[in-house]
């Protein structure tokens, strides 16, 4: 704690051109090196300025106006250029695309070590080297178009290491990414950080693995440092951080919700599956509840625990889905695959009921997007049947199964096209023939529940909000079936509640929904049904409950199951039947706190 | 990867020769094509170029370039036709001086386009800049530019592609069969892309900053360049090249 700062913030605040409202307001802070920290807030908090801060690209790139000063290593980042701050610090940005430079790996790494002038002699090594911490040795001749996004993400790692920065800065690295190519760079970093001693500040929104690898968190909100401290600390305050927006560990939850149930007394929330399961034992033991033969083995276990028979009285109750309707969306063996490629789907069975919400879950490449696309007719089936509430999406165009069935992409830009937001939202009603008058009476409605600024323009809105543009022009064709592709991507927790409630109240209406997504929180909170899918097959499809408990099914996969899954499976090898098949935080606290309280 | 400029690997002579070379070879063919005024000349330089191309793999490459060119051809060779009434009258319109005139051009639209493009495909962006700066003394940010400006190609095709998809799922009909159609629905769409793009140009030159960009100078390359004894043959054939169509 001793060592001198190597990047301090004195009151530092900034707006954008010549806009009054400040993207960081009054930030004071000093990162150390040998620091690993993570910096997070709901959207608009101000962590990307704040990166763009530590980086030098504010005051050098970004115009506005800046108050109070930023040292790095020392000097004032003022009075440098941005060339030589980047000498200190390294940096990479959101979109991973315009990061890069040249259009082999190879050249991509050069770049930056030719222009820094380092002796010829020595480039291949470093060359070398970078390459191979970060563990894509093998990429080095490839074409960066060819590369999937958590290769690019490595490259754009590697190519700032070879430059052997002593920061490092990113700005959300793995919100295109799958959860096992996240944690893989996560890994990376915390390697660096650990043998290298590289000071790397990370800007992400999931919490978990913030607080698995990170020493020290930092939260923002409203261009403010609103919390500054280990994991444990920060995450001690989750009811707060649910208020600006920020989401907690579900096992941070889980402690926190037997505190305030007055189970256990106030302290610092677990962080880990495995303490979670010690303390939860714990409190049974104390309580005479006999605990089972120790299963030794921690939650990542292969054990093979079978499919829970019994249902657990915590399950979501199965709604809609038991009603005997038939199906509105059905695919009978279907094979896709892209020309020149392997990749596609192959021999896919499915089909979804009215009032049903699947989540599709499965790593990048698994062929969730080519199902969707399958789905909404802008793929044609190579062998079997896509059949939309009935029509079969070979005989009609696209433009027509829409009237059936609408998407929410995960980039929502793609989606806007107009100029303002009531005629963005109206528009897909006019394109299905809705009377202009009435397509605004409707566009009107769904905008005022909503929130959304009518008349203003869809760009000129926030990132979260663009995505409740287009969500507001889905939910207002009233249409028999949704496709999510990552909903959640991108928003901050509060936002990616607001979306998916909507969803589930469209399923509630009798709209089926099929939802692929990332977050394996998000899919056990509100998918009951859930389809894994690896290599283009569908491996399992079951109840959420039922697939999340399925340990070989997930390695099989390559996902992992959400946090209260993995301890519920834990709890119930150890402790105690009864937890099998718990999938929400409240099922694991109201079962503690009826057994520990007769 | 569906860009006609994505570079074909290989090994051979043409691979190996100085970009610099590969530039000079295609401004040759592209000089003696438009200096050439007879037939077989015309024709013989066009099969020149599928020959290299067929030496250096890359003739699938090549034709698909055709598939766009050809019917372009065409349409030159008969709105030729249209204008150059002289000589003796075939078919309707058509007069021997406008055949003559309207095969010619056609024959140079082809042998023109091709050259450029081929060479483009056997070599490394990367590599192209970097020699531009050091053997032809390029300002390396002009070379950077022009690098910059063939890779992002691509990336924006398939962000449009992307768009077009995400509004042909919401009912716009860019499934039409009509093109005149199909382009009307296309325009409203150039403004996100437009924006889009600015904002990635953006993001590029400031990594670009970071990274060192305005230290580099042209002894910054890592890889070099020399012109060697390979690339002196290279370019005496296509001085003569150049001759020969200046002569014929």
């Amino acid at each position: 704690m001793s060592s001198p700062a190597i990047i301090r913030l004195d009151n530092v605040s900034f707006c954008y051109g010549q806009r009054d409202a400040r993207a960081l307001d009054d930030v004071s802070l000093e990162i150390r090196p040998g620091e690993f920290v993570g910096v997070t807030g709901p959207s608009g908090a101000g962590k990307s300025t704040l990166a763009a801060a530590l980086s030098g690209a504010v005051p050098h790139h970004y115009r506005g106006s800046l108050y109070g000063a930023v040292y790095v290593d020392g000097q004032d980042t003022c009075e440098v250029s941005l060339t030589d701050i980047a000498r200190t610090v390294g940096s990479v940005t959101q979109d991973i695309d315009a990061q890069m430079v040249a259009s082999v790996v190879e050249d991509e790494l050069l770049f930056g070590l030719e222009n820094f002038g380092v002796p010829h002699d020595e480039i291949e090594g470093r060359l070398a080297g970078a390459l191979a911490t970060v563990g894509i040795s093998g990429l080095r001749d490839r074409e960066i178009a060819t590369l999937s996004g958590g290769q690019k993400q490595k490259v754009a790692v590697a190519a700032i290491l070879a430059l052997r920065p002593r920061v490092l800065v990113l700005d959300e690295p793995t919100a295109a990414l799958d959860p096992a190519s996240s944690k893989l760079i996560f890994q990376t970093l915390s390697q660096l950080n650990r043998n290298s001693g590289i000071t790397v500040v990370v800007i992400e929104q999931k919490v978990a693995l913030l607080s698995e690898f990170c020493d020290r968190i930092l939260v923002m909100n409203g261009g403010r440092l609103v919390l500054d401290g280990t994991p444990r600390e920060v995450f001690a305050h989750g009811p707060e951080l649910r208020q600006m927006g920020v989401d907690s560990p579900r096992v941070a939850r889980v402690s926190n919700s037997l505190a305030e149930h007055g189970v256990i007394d106030p302290g610092p929330p677990c962080l880990s599956v495995g303490e979670a399961e010690t303390l939860i034992r714990g409190l049974l033991a104390a309580h005479g509840e006999e605990s089972l033969p120790a299963a030794g083995a921690g939650p990542s276990s292969a054990d093979p625990l079978s499919a829970p028979s019994q249902v657990s009285p915590h399950t979501p109750v199965p709604s809609a889905s038991e009603r005997a309707e038939s199906p509105v969306v059905d695919l009978s063996d279907v094979s896709f695959s892209y020309p020149g490629s392997g990749d596609g789907v192959a021999h896919v069975n499915l089909s979804v009921r009215p009032g049903e919400l699947v989540g599709v879950v499965g790593q990048n490449g698994a062929g969730k997007t080519t199902l969707t696309k399958l789905l909404n007719g802008l793929l044609r089936p190579a062998s079997g049947a896509v059949r939309i509430a009935g029509i079969d999406t070979r005989t009609v165009p696209v433009s027509r199964i829409a009237a059936h069935v609408s998407t929410l992409f995960q980039n929502p830009d793609r989606q806007l096209c107009k100029d303002t937001v009531l005629d963005e939202v109206a528009f897909g009603l006019e394109l299905q023939g809705v009377d202009a008058r009435e397509a605004r009476q409707r566009a009107q409605a769904a905008t005022e529940r909503f929130g959304l600024p009518a008349g203003e323009s869809p760009f000129s809105l926030s990132r979260g909000q663009r995505q409740m543009v287009a969500l507001a022009s889905v939910v207002v064709m009233e249409p028999q079936v949704v496709l999510l592709d990552e909903p959640t991507s991108g928003l901050d927790y509060r936002e990616c509640m607001t979306v998916m409630e909507t969803v589930g109240q469209m399923a509630e209406r009798g709209c089926a929904v099929i939802m692929v997504c990332h977050d394996m929180e998000v899919v056990s909170d509100f998918a009951e049904r859930v389809v894994v899918m690896a290599g283009g097959r569908v491996l399992a499809d079951g109840s959420a409950a039922e697939v999340f408990a399925q340990p070989g099914l997930m390695e099989a996969a390559s996902i992992e199951a959400p946090q209260v899954a993995q301890l519920s499976q834990a709890l119930a090898r150890s402790a105690s039947p009864r937890f099998a098949g718990i999938s929400q935080v409240s099922g694991i606290v109201d079962l503690v706190e009826e057994m520990v309280r007769p | 990867m569906t860009s006609v400029i994505d570079y074909v690997a290989g090994d051979t002579l043409l691979h190996r020769l100085n970009p610099v070379t590969k530039l000079a070879v295609a401004a040759a063919v592209i000089v003696a094509t438009l200096l050439a005024d007879t037939y077989p000349l015309l024709v013989g330089l066009i099969v020149l170029t599928l020959a290299i191309g067929a030496y250096a793999g890359a003739l699938r490459r090549l034709a698909s370039l055709l598939k766009v060119l050809v019917p372009l051809a065409v349409i030159m060779l008969l709105l030729q036709t249209a204008v150059v009434r002289t000589g003796a009258p075939v078919v309707a319109w058509v007069t021997t001086d406008g055949l003559v005139t309207g095969s010619k051009a056609c024959l140079r639209l082809l042998g023109v386009a091709m050259p450029l493009i081929l060479m483009l495909s056997v070599t490394k962006m990367g590599d192209l800049a970097n020699a531009c700066v050091e053997v032809l003394h390029v300002p390396y940010r002009y070379a950077f530019t022009f690098t910059t400006a063939l890779r992002f190609v691509p990336v924006f095709s398939q962000e449009m592609t992307a768009i077009m998809e995400a509004q042909t799922a919401r009912g716009v009909e860019y499934d039409t069969r009509n093109p005149f159609r199909k382009l009307q629905l296309m325009l409203p769409l150039c403004v996100p892309l437009l924006v889009s793009s600015v904002g990635k140009t953006d993001a590029t030159a400031l990594a670009a900053e970071q990274r060192g960009f305005y230290l580099r100078t042209r002894a910054s390359s890592y890889k070099r360049y020399p012109i060697v004894a390979r690339d002196w043959v290279v370019l005496a054939l296509c001085v003569a090249l150049v001759a020969l169509g200046a002569a014929l």
